[in-house]
């Protein structure tokens, strides 16, 4: 902690004549903890906790701009309950919440009656205050199927790590790194981990040395010491290479594979036996031989070192393998959970915000959806098998949706037929700020409290175990609830209203927080608890079903698919007709389908675009900062084009593509930029069941 | 003492925070933007490179935005040598836009005069010399560092601060550039 950047936040109130409260942002996934600064019920600005080893002082343009979520005229302010049938865009009329919580109640008890408790599924993003919703729908209605949006993020990241480490989400350690390998994974330009930004270029100002493979020139790229241009959908097949080259020239490290990985000798002779060599790969990824090779050989040679993905090297149908196989390299090389490696980070003894006694609890009947669908190692649910679930009823019915801050309709694949889903569902519930293109779909919409306005307690994105707070700091927009009492007032018509006994957020903030050492009284002060960072958990054993780093995966045997990672080609391959393979990268000024209504934000980037190379934009007639039509065998679209010299020919860009073009939510939004997903028909990824996002082929013409 | 910028364009990962900071503690509506991140690309793929800037008044030396001011507006503070606007004498007229260099000065179509960084001097607002600037507290990476010219070129990381410092500042903007050898032609400094 630094004491004049702790006195920053109090000289800097005083200037503004506000108070300030410690809290953090969940503009995106990363929730950075804040000081917000409030002067007669508004925020008037915001900083990093400078005490927070999660951010020290720091924020993004995001959780900057993000004070005018609190104050923005399009939110919603009722319970709104849909007047006309599903299939017309829908219209709706205001009505109390007591008239919602019984609404909601009796399609819940009707659809119980008909089709079992399991024929209602929440899909939210991962949001603490979730947790109230799983209390009701599985602990106290006995739905299995509690879902998250993995399947349209990190779904092949998420599998692979928990096959290989028995971990849901390695941190990195950059700030102790010599040499950064990242894979499709654009840490610096999407979403921000301010900290993991800032130990990267830290790092590399002190020699560490920064790969980036990439078919398109990111921001991370940028930064590289060397960016390596491979053809989309191919990450598996270099790090096989790699990972051969590694062994073949005994650069491994013997002692940390003979004793912590399962299953080494075996990948070794199956490198061998399918012929994964640096001149194989060649031709399938547009690298050379010989760089392959030189990488392998920089990688196993430089201590530390990280080879890391996140979401690019998934959104492939081959997308489960090429992780892994990406992750090999790290256990092959020794280089796991020591300081400097991808880090197994401890979670913070968080607990339950609401205890439900045994003999209250429903017993589950059915497997949950992702397993009955033939996904045993998904992490979340296959998004896309939904549809399926709902409209022919495979396989098991599913006729009742809550939808909890996440936009579906907007952020999956093959928009159509997630509109027909919803035209098909018995009660669809969105709890909402805005009305979103989801929304519009629902039966009914809640209001929600945005998280200014609301009290949340959850695990800090940091290295070590830490717990963040987020307190209200200002008043509620209209008459919209935080989760726990949208909950609780369910939950009363439903006859359990005695298991949400709480009148306030503190008292279920005591609860959460039994286990951590801090109270909450000093967590309300602080902002965060923090633990120390770990390391070296690997010989300790890991929660793997071997104990060990699973180079061959028990869990991949037991569910019929092969142990070791293989690459096989993606499944949609342009052609004469539809010559260029699509694929997607974010914006670090917008996160996901949040913030397009904010006008600082739109200010700074207020549409999206379609990055293509001069050679391909010269051989189709395509001009530099002009419309363009964008066609898939499925739709069009008309977008922004950007030419560029950063981005592997053959290939196209969609920057943003799910966040822009916004039909429903709000004054700012609406119109703006171009949605892409309607592009792609619907592919799964038949380990992981994610989204694939860049399976989908087009052909580009200048518009009009 | 001329106080001013230094900007590191290798830790600058075009996160844009700087330009939000910047609006929200001067309270300045969308449209005139005191502060932008561009960047600059150059060569053909696969060899490419890319450089981000974040750009603001650079407090010139010899600003020419306050010789082009018709009624005075524009002043240059002698303690600490920040280049300010008297809101109420500007006249809106846009001399001082064509005459800059740098696209610093902005019109406000609401107010219909002229606004720019003022180094976080809003009058209420106004951020103590020795404090961090808006935009360089909140930068994720560290790129913005503010200060006197000397004490950023005393830092010793950069030999064009070295240069910059030892010149008498006239006509010289109030920035300094940490540029590299290896980007392309003229950034060998």
């Amino acid at each position: 902690m630094n004491e004049m950047s702790k006195d920053l936040g109090t000289k800097l109130a005083e200037i503004k004549g506000a108070e300030v409260i410690k809290s953090f942002c969940y503009t995106c996934p990363w929730q950075c903890p804040t000081e917000v600064f409030v002067r007669d019920g508004r925020i008037v600005y915001q900083k990093g906790n400078p005490e927070s080893p999660n951010n020290i002082g720091a924020r993004c343009a995001k959780g900057m701009a993000s004070w005018y979520v609190s104050q923005d005229p399009d939110r919603l302010t009722h319970p709104l309950l849909r007047t006309n049938p599903k299939g017309e865009r829908g219209e709706f009329k205001q009505i109390s919440w007591d008239e919602a919580f019984q609404f909601i109640a009796d399609k819940l008890k009707h659809i119980a009656d008909e089709w079992g408790p399991e024929a209602v599924a929440l899909t939210c993003h991962h949001d603490p205050n979730t947790v109230f919703y799983h209390h009701l729908l599985k602990d106290l209605y006995g739905s299995p199927n509690m879902y998250a949006h993995t399947s349209g993020c990190e779904q092949d990241r998420r599998s692979a790590c928990l096959t290989l480490f028995g971990h849901v989400f390695p941190m990195h350690d950059f700030a102790n790194s010599k040499y950064v390998m990242l894979w499709g994974m654009n840490n610096l330009g999407a979403n921000q981990g301010l900290w993991e930004s800032r130990d990267l270029i830290e790092a590399q100002s002190k020699g560490c040395r920064l790969v980036v493979v990439d078919p398109s020139f990111t921001e991370t790229a940028q930064k590289a010491d060397e960016w390596v241009p491979i053809r989309p959908g191919t990450d598996g097949a270099m790090a096989l290479a790699m990972c051969r080259v590694i062994i073949d020239d005994k650069l491994y490290d013997e002692e940390f594979v003979t004793k912590y990985c399962e299953g080494f000798n075996g990948f070794r002779d199956h490198l061998h036996e399918k012929g994964y060599t640096p001149a194989w790969a060649e031709e399938i990824c547009g690298i050379e031989a010989e760089t392959i090779a030189r990488l392998a050989r920089e990688f196993a040679t430089s201590k530390p070192a990280m080879s890391a993905i996140f979401k690019g090297s998934g959104y492939y149908t081959n997308g489960h393998d090429a992780g892994r196989a990406c992750y090999i390299l790290d256990a092959i090389c020794g280089e796991v959970d020591k300081p400097g490696n991808i880090n197994l980070k401890d979670w913070a003894p968080l607990g339950s915000p609401v205890e439900i006694p045994e003999d209250a609890m429903s017993t589950l009947k059915k497997d949950p959806l992702h397993v009955a669908m033939g996904y045993p190692l998904a992490p979340d649910l296959p998004n896309s098998k939904l549809p399926d679930a709902v409209i022919k009823g495979d396989p098991y019915p599913v006729k009742g949706l809550f939808v909890h801050s996440t936009n579906p309709v907007m952020s999956d694949p093959n928009k159509d037929r997630v509109l027909e889903m919803f035209r098909h569902l018995e009660l669809a519930v969105s709890c909402e700020l805005y009305m979103s293109e989801t929304s519009l779909e629902c039966d009914i919409v809640l209001p929600e409290t945005s998280f200014h306005e609301q009290a949340e307690i959850r695990q800090g994105m940091w290295l070590g175990p830490e717990v963040i707070l987020c307190q209200p700091v200002v008043d509620r927009v209209g008459e919209s609830k935080p989760p726990y009492e949208i909950v609780k007032g369910i939950a009363e018509k439903m006859g359990w209203g005695e298991h949400f006994p709480y009148e306030k957020w503190e008292d279920w903030g005591e609860v959460a927080m039994k286990d951590v050492p801090m109270s909450l009284d000093e967590l309300k002060q602080q902002g965060f608890w923090a633990g120390p960072i770990e390391y070296n958990r690997v010989p300790k054993g890991l929660p793997t079903p071997s104990g060990k780093i699973e180079i061959y995966s028990t869990d991949y045997e037991k569910a019929g698919f092969n142990p070791y990672p293989d690459f096989v080609e993606r499944s949609v391959i342009p052609d004469d007709e539809y010559p260029l393979q699509v694929t997607h990268s974010k914006l670090s000024m917008h996160c996901n389908i949040v913030t397009q209504n904010n006008p600082l934000l739109m200010e700074v980037c207020g549409e999206n675009w379609v990055e293509i190379n001069s050679a391909d934009a010269a051989k189709y007639g395509i001009v530099d900062d002009s419309y363009v039509v964008v066609e898939s065998p499925k739709d069009n679209i008309t977008i922004l084009a950007k030419v560029v010299e950063g981005l592997v020919p053959g290939c196209v860009s969609i920057r943003h593509g799910h966040g822009f073009g916004h039909w429903a939510m709000g004054s700012t939004a609406k119109g703006k930029g171009a949605h892409s997903n309607n592009l792609m028909d619907t592919h799964t990824n038949p380990v992981t069941g994610a989204n694939c996002y860049n399976e989908c082929k087009v052909r580009i013409r200048p518009a009009g | 003492m001329q106080h001013g910028f230094y900007f590191d364009h290798k830790r600058c990962v075009k996160c844009h925070a700087c330009e939000i900071a910047c609006k929200t503690w001067n309270e300045v509506d969308v449209g005139p933007r005191w502060r932008e991140v561009v960047k600059i690309e150059t060569g053909t793929f696969p060899n490419v490179k890319a450089m981000n800037v974040s750009m603001a008044c650079m407090h010139c030396g010899d600003a020419p935005c306050k010789s082009a001011c018709p009624v005075t507006a524009i002043t240059k503070r002698a303690d600490d040598g920040i280049v300010v606007v008297d809101q109420n004498k500007c006249i809106g007229c846009g001399f001082c836009a064509w005459a800059c260099p740098f696209n610093a000065p902005q019109l406000s179509a609401a107010a219909g005069k002229m606004e720019k960084c003022n180094f976080c001097q809003t009058p209420g607002k106004e951020r103590p010399i020795d404090m961090p600037r808006a935009c360089e507290e909140i930068c994720p990476t560290g790129a913005i560092q503010s200060g006197s010219m000397a004490k950023l070129a005393n830092q010793g990381r950069e030999k064009a601060a070295q240069r910059l410092s030892g010149a008498d500042m006239r006509g010289f903007p109030s920035l300094m550039v940490g540029a590299h050898q290896e980007f392309g032609p003229g950034g060998d400094d």
